[in-house]
């Protein structure tokens, strides 16, 4: 096998987790094919069922332009001004003390509970070294 | 109808949007604070105006990049599988900060909108905002809510975290990259995670794994929510 299989290879192997992801959600799982797609691919990588340098270059490409991709959907928000209108103040004032709110409990929870420990970079110790290996 | 029958083709949908995101980027790198999204979003409006080209026809083409999302999402697995090793142990404490999240963010906005005398609809339109667009129109859906208003709140939300969110944190003076990730991706789902990816790296897998856990509780929760109305 190549050391670092090309662009196609790697976005096929993408499409297929997602269209899996689909039909299993289509089937009945109540979580959507793109989430659904994404738990089966860390799975297969984490079990090595994937190698990572199949996946490495098409993966690394579409999240480097994720941003792109969700342009479409939020030029959409220029015909939903009429809808937005007529409950404009309960949508806007939920929209932001929400978002505040999330941000942060999520972030003072978060300082609590994730202290910056020392695995971050590199795992130093023996068992995370093992896990590491690839 | 649109003045010129070639603005029509998708290819040129696809084209302009392709142009306007490398411009945005440009200007991302020259002036920091510029948001690549919204710097891409205004000159496509803008366009789609003066033309009197209706977002239908645009979204012909558009739909193409849409559909990526899908792949893109499944990428997300492979940070996360990078990073995994390392974030291992704090998983089970990542999730519980991602689940209190997920209950302030479903509780706080529909109770805002209800104290702001919505009608029910619009108040569960609210409820699933901090999530991925799939999953919070499945969740709206159940709740009875209206899909339009769920979709311009999530994409509102997301550009929210993606302009201001950092900012915001930093004022709170949470700078760590997990505590980042984890509020972001909780907060702002994929286009808040998509901002963080040009960022740092772990910053953007720790919101992936926020984002994938936030949309997993939201929709056990709102599915309890939703048989708890129908009794």
């Amino acid at each position: 096998m190549m050391e670092r299989m090309d662009y196609l290879f790697g976005t096929a192997i993408l499409v297929g987790f997602f269209l899996v992801g689909s039909l299993l959600h289509r089937v009945g799982v109540p979580i959507p094919g793109g989430v659904l797609g994404m738990l089966l691919f860390y799975l297969a990588l984490s079990s090595r069922l994937l190698k990572p340098a199949w996946v490495e270059r098409a993966s690394t490409l579409l999240l480097r332009h994720m941003v792109l991709l969700f342009v479409p959907l939020t030029v959409g928000l220029m015909d939903m001004g009429k809808l937005l209108s007529r409950q404009w103040l309960a949508i806007a004032a939920s929209l932001l003390i929400s978002f505040l709110a999330v941000l942060l409990t999520t972030g003072l929870l978060g300082r609590w509970l994730l202290p910056a420990e020392p695995d971050a970079p590199a795992p130093q110790t023996g068992k995370a070294a093992q896990g590491a290996g690839r | 109808m649109s003045a010129f029958s070639w603005t029509g083709n998708p290819v040129f949908s696809i084209a302009v949007t392709i142009l306007a995101y490398a411009a945005a980027l440009a200007l991302h790198r020259r002036w920091k604070w510029f948001s690549p999204i919204v710097a891409a979003c205004l000159p496509i409006v803008a366009v789609l105006l003066l033309l009197r080209e209706p977002y239908s026809i645009y979204n012909r083409g558009g739909g193409f990049l849409t559909w990526w999302l899908g792949p893109a999402t499944v990428a997300l697995g492979f940070p996360m599988h990078r990073h995994g090793v390392a974030l291992r142990r704090s998983l089970p404490r990542l999730a519980l900060v991602v689940f209190a999240g997920s209950v302030v963010g479903m509780t706080t906005a529909g109770l805002t909108a209800w104290l702001l005398h919505a009608p029910l609809p619009v108040v569960m339109s609210a409820v699933p905002k901090s999530v991925t667009t799939p999953i919070a129109i499945e969740v709206c859906r159940e709740l009875n809510g209206i899909p339009q208003i769920t979709i311009a709140m999530v994409i509102l939300a997301g550009v929210l975290g993606a302009t201001l969110g950092v900012p915001i944190l930093r004022l709170a003076r949470l700078r760590d990259d997990r505590v980042i990730g984890a509020a972001i991706g909780t907060a702002s789902h994929g286009i808040g995670t998509a901002s963080l990816v040009r960022r740092s790296e772990m910053q953007a897998t720790v919101s992936s794994w926020a984002m994938a856990a936030a949309g997993v509780f939201t929709s056990l929760l709102a599915a309890a929510l939703a048989m708890l109305m129908r009794w």
